[in-house]
């Protein structure tokens, strides 16, 4: 095996960014007899790991869908991050007229930063000083991808679903969040084809930042409504 | 089909429990609450799961409910709501 | 304090509608998502549009309702989303539960292979 470890060019007809080591060493395997040698995990890849990786490979061979349009899927979803979300968020925090257009139409104002959300209805909730909104998917974990990317760990759980409809300021406070008792607090259950995206309340002290800036203090956990942005 | 609610209407989530793929929680069965808007019409997601196509359209309402409507003993603001999206066969008018 | 359900099993109640339960406290903090996991979910998109009725999001939701209470507690989101489409495709006769099992064990002897090397 004398030259196990020496990097060799092919065609790539694969995105390594996209693609972690075993995936990118099974399409290797695939392509040639020689064996390549990428970073690979030490421990062998678990259960549902090797399902995922089966499922793809008898859904392109019975040619269900093709391994570009696979790899096209990844890509996008790697597009959604929630800093597309701090963007509009900044933009509707320091232009009124776009604010009101996200209000009215959540698809059409955030189709000015390129977002494409499928069937999803993206619906806008403003944070207020009488109202505070939170947004949960009590019965799985629907969540506006397209603007905050995959939902994170804590949203997904059990403890989040369960008791955010039942007790949202006791769930708020888990994160560091107090809401006065002179707010309300609604609570979104997005059941259906609806995904909310809160705007949160702008901090005092940011008054004259740019909109680059105030985006950095946009968090996605701000833009579900668990959180506040702070200046600092 | 002719929009059954507007927005401001009272109704009264049925209290039915059928199996199957359902998407109105369990929390709010029985429960009356507001519209608070109407949401246009879209494919039964109940029929979806099953392979069939979805139609007729259903018309989706967003549903405004008190806190302390749902809960017993909600200790919370009495204007703290949950807002739940819920289709329109699942409601009935309330007093 | 307001009153909470204490189980999901209720008549009518499915294990997956836990709005009103307590599961205890929220974790803030975050894992990285895996590459296989992204995966996972970009499978699932893939199929779902240009008309394809194979996987579209509502037969995935119902799958994971009807993976049973016991697998649904043991397994984490992304793992669950992998089942639920196993499932889906598995009733819709895409292939067999056989099928994919032999072709798991394959590409594991596939990787372990490129690991030893």
């Amino acid at each position: 095996m004398a030259d196990e470890r020496e990097p060799h060019s092919h065609d790539h007809d694969h995105d390594h960014d996209n693609m972690d080591a075993d995936a990118h060493a099974l399409e290797h395997i695939h392509d040639h007899d020689r064996q390549f040698q990428p970073d690979i995990e030490d421990t062998p890849p678990e259960r549902y790991e090797l399902m995922t990786y089966a499922i793809r490979e008898l859904l392109i061979e019975k040619g269900h869908v093709t391994a570009d349009e696979i790899r096209q899927a990844q890509e996008t979803l790697d597009s959604w991050q929630p800093s597309r979300g701090a963007q509009i968020v900044a933009r509707a925090w320091t232009d009124p007229s776009y604010k009101e257009r996200l209000l009215k139409d959540g698809n059409e104002a955030m189709a000015d930063f390129g977002v494409d959300a499928g069937g999803a209805k993206l619906t806008v909730l403003e944070n207020t000083e009488d109202v505070h909104n939170v947004v949960v998917c009590t019965l799985c974990s629907c969540y506006p991808r397209a603007v905050l990317g995959l939902p994170p760990d804590w949203y997904r759980s059990k403890a989040y679903r369960s008791r955010v409809v039942v007790e949202p300021r006791e769930v708020l406070k888990e994160f560091g969040t107090e809401v006065e008792d002179d707010v309300t607090v609604r609570v979104h259950d997005s059941l259906a084809d609806l995904r909310y995206l809160v705007i949160p309340k702008r901090p005092e002290g940011t008054e004259d930042w740019s909109e680059d800036k105030l985006a950095t203090i946009v968090t996605r956990d701000s833009m579900v409504g668990v959180v506040n942005p702070k200046a600092s | 089909m002719s929009q059954i609610f507007q927005t401001g209407d009272k109704v009264r989530v049925l209290e039915a429990h059928p199996p199957g793929h359902r998407r109105t929680p369990y929390y709010c069965r029985g429960k009356v609450g507001e519209i608070e808007r109407v949401c246009g019409e879209h494919r039964n997601p109940e029929e979806l799961a099953y392979g069939f196509d979805g139609e007729p359209l259903r018309r989706l309402y967003r549903v405004r409910f008190r806190q302390a409507d749902i809960w017993g003993g909600y200790d919370g603001p009495e204007n703290d709501t949950v807002d739940i999206d819920i289709y329109e066969h699942w409601l009935k008018p309330a007093q | 304090m307001a009153e909470k359900f204490t189980s999901a099993n209720e008549p009518g109640r499915g294990y997956h509608d836990i709005g009103g339960l307590d599961y205890g406290p929220v974790d803030p903090e975050t894992t990285e998502i895996k590459p296989w996991e992204k995966l996972s979910i970009a499978i699932g998109n893939s199929m779902g549009g240009q008309g394809r009725k194979i996987v579209n999001t509502d037969m995935g939701r119902r799958a994971r309702e009807g993976m049973g209470e016991e697998m649904y507690n043991a397994l984490d989101y992304f793992e669950r989303t992998t089942e639920s489409t196993k499932i889906t495709l598995v009733e819709q006769g895409l292939f067999t539960e056989e099928e994919l099992e032999a072709r798991m064990k394959e590409i594991e002897s596939r990787l372990a292979e490129v690991r030893a090397q």
